[in-house]
């Protein structure tokens, strides 16, 4: 089974308490805790890292990929750190603030493309503005190898309640036109289906949960599970082991059992593995 | 039990007005029939979402066109009392966003007069609709831990470190700061969980923007029930809301976190064995049928509206309902009054 190391900042997870949190979150603002996480994953046999970029991760990642053969699948925007930057700056000051972090000829590439979009940003069109920081973000993971393109999915989420098809068919035409392959991550894969239609099989990879306690599996577990079904290979196995209470090898049991090819596991999912295994 | 969908408006397309939208058009028993904002540039962006309902400027051009069973209050918390006329006045049921109001005279008014309308009315406190907060309530009242004592409470969220700009940090518009804007979520879940506040000790600083930051509250309940929040807004570490209350009985202890419930329990009760006993969110059936936002909120936006639905087709209040908001409030206005008087204790008739 492919297994793939889940990354995003401490302080955008849910924690068992106040203490946990903090301890947690002082951890892995640190690159090297980062880095012996990808470590473990590794030797556990992962060999790509589904990662929202914060300073500390694309610092350990970008050190991580120069001696090891891991994937970045990087799940842009950062919207956390985008909503803040918003009530901060403003939408312009939080779109400058990500442009000015580019290289010349980012800025030239991502300049003369927003310029033929000033309409729909002026009109705050939510797929040009989603992409555009999209663009922006990608553009700046210079120095990191991106296997995989998928949108956040609190965009995500949004996109597909709304019915947004063209968002994610840009998506997967940005991916194409870099290279790479496109995916997708969601807590609705039944909607994802029902929206995007044959136009799924444009992502190379849908990240979703599966857990034997159907837990985040909306809207119930029997449905997703027959969706994975009929297509495991397209289908990656999130949530595994539904919030820390299913021991990870009855968690990738599980996702075997299913017939997928793919399991995401969290830091704390690597650790316990990782345990589990040197004991 | 009527099988039409329940036909919606949503009044203010700011950022909940659109999280509502997008609810309302994936739940199966409901209909939008359009959105409310004066700002018609609107529109273009609500299309863009997907959002495919028509933008009205006023409630009452709404009403022209469409007949709406309930209005969604989505708008800055100041103008909350005047939509709610208007929208009372199309007997429509109402969803307040939280806070109710910006002060408890407001709040009183709006549930008084969606009382006299006899509709069906709610207010947007979403994490109390997390599967395992109503667990928490259950247990609660089952008796588990006996009699309640006491309780601590916290609400940390990483979101104001410097001075802000927008309505959302004007206190005549927004009703306060961290305490009526952020902590008020785990105040409406200790009012639901240990009734009405009678007395309020409270201190607020403002140490970042212009409204209050942290707030410390001593908090005494009708039930004699007392308990301490400590909460901030510039709380490095959480970029969502961490929210914890752990409830002292006479008979165990319950402490409940973002997705677990920790209880002990002196002797066995309410089908929890003697001693420690963990519940996991992923215990608890969820019954949603979309995740709007997985980071904030999860399922309980979903379960929200559904809880919304099920009473206005019922015709009975939700647990809720406007009334409970006003316990809030109430909580709310007295932290400000006894923070504003140096720590006096207030009284809440």
């Amino acid at each position: 089974m492919n297994l793939v190391l889940e990354l995003r900042p401490p302080e955008s997870r849910l924690y068992g308490s106040w203490e946990e949190r903090l301890a947690a979150v002082s951890r892995f603002s640190r690159p090297d805790e980062v880095h012996a996480v990808c470590e473990k994953a590794h030797a556990l046999g992962a060999r790509a890292v589904l990662a929202v970029l914060d300073d500390s991760i694309r610092e350990a990642l970008v050190a991580y990929q120069r001696w090891r053969d891991m994937a970045l699948w990087a799940v842009v925007p950062n919207m956390f750190a985008f909503i803040r930057d918003l009530t901060d700056l403003g939408m312009v000051g939080a779109a400058r603030a990500r442009f000015t972090r580019l290289g010349p000829g980012a800025m030239m590439k991502i300049g003369l493309g927003a310029v033929t979009q000033v309409p729909a940003v002026l009109k705050k069109d939510f797929a040009t503005g989603a992409l555009l920081v999209m663009d922006m973000e990608l553009a700046a993971l210079r120095g990191l190898r991106v296997s995989r393109l998928f949108l956040h999915p609190q965009l995500t989420e949004i996109g597909l309640a709304g019915g947004v098809r063209q968002m994610f068919t840009a998506v997967a035409d940005r991916a194409a036109r870099a290279g790479i392959e496109a995916g997708l991550v969601t807590n609705n894969p039944l909607r994802a289906a029902e929206v995007l239609g044959p136009d799924l099989k444009r992502f190379a990879v849908v990240v979703a949960p599966a857990n034997p306690k159907g837990w985040k599996m909306f809207p119930d577990r029997t449905s997703c599970e027959r969706l994975y079904r009929a297509d495991p290979a397209r289908w990656a196995a999130a949530e595994i082991t539904a919030g820390g209470t299913v021991p990870p090898r009855a968690a990738l049991e599980h996702v075997e059992s299913l017939g997928l090819g793919t399991a995401v596991l969290d830091a704390r999912a690597v650790d316990a593995a990782f345990r589990a295994a040197a004991a | 039990m009527s099988s039409s969908p329940l036909r919606c408006a949503v009044v203010g397309a700011g950022r909940m007005g659109m999280v509502h939208g997008h609810l309302l058009q994936v739940h199966p028993d409901t209909e939008i029939v359009g959105f409310v904002d004066r700002d018609a540039s609107l529109g273009p962006h609500l299309a863009s979402q997907g959002l495919k309902a028509p933008l009205y400027p006023s409630l009452a051009a709404l009403s022209e066109k469409a007949a709406a069973d309930a209005v969604f209050v989505c708008t800055p918390t100041h103008t909350h009392l005047p939509v709610v006329r208007e929208a009372l006045g199309c007997r429509a049921h109402l969803f307040v966003e939280k806070p109710v109001a910006t002060s408890r005279d407001d709040a009183e008014a709006i549930l008084r007069l969606a009382n006299e309308a006899r509709v069906v009315h709610a207010v947007g406190y979403v994490y109390a609709h997390l599967p395992i907060v109503g667990e928490a309530q259950r247990i609660l009242a089952s008796g588990a831990i006996g009699e309640v004592l006491r309780f601590k409470a916290h609400a940390y969220v990483s979101e104001v470190f410097s001075e802000k700009k927008g309505w959302f940090f004007q206190k005549e518009l927004s009703g306060g700061g961290v305490v009526a804007n952020m902590s008020s979520h785990l105040l409406f879940i200790v009012g639901w969980l240990l009734g009405p506040i009678r007395r309020v000790v409270a201190h607020t600083r403002s140490h970042a923007s212009t409204v209050d930051d942290s707030a410390q509250a001593l908090l005494t309940f009708a039930s004699g029930v007392t308990g301490i929040l400590d909460t901030s807004w510039s709380t490095p570490g959480t970029q969502m809301l961490d929210y914890g209350l752990t409830v002292d009985g006479r008979k165990g202890t319950l402490v409940l976190a973002r997705e677990r419930i920790l209880l002990h329990l002196l002797e066995a009760g309410g089908g929890f064995e003697q001693g420690w006993n963990e519940i996991h969110a992923s215990d608890l059936p969820s019954d949603t049928a979309y995740d709007v936002s997985p980071h904030i909120g999860g399922e309980a936006f979903y379960r929200q509206l559904d809880t919304f639905v099920r009473a206005c087709r019922a015709g009975t209040q939700p647990f809720c309902s406007l009334a409970e908001g006003v316990n809030t409030q109430r909580m709310i206005d007295a932290i400000y009054a006894s923070a504003a008087a140096g720590g006096t204790p207030v009284d809440v008739a």
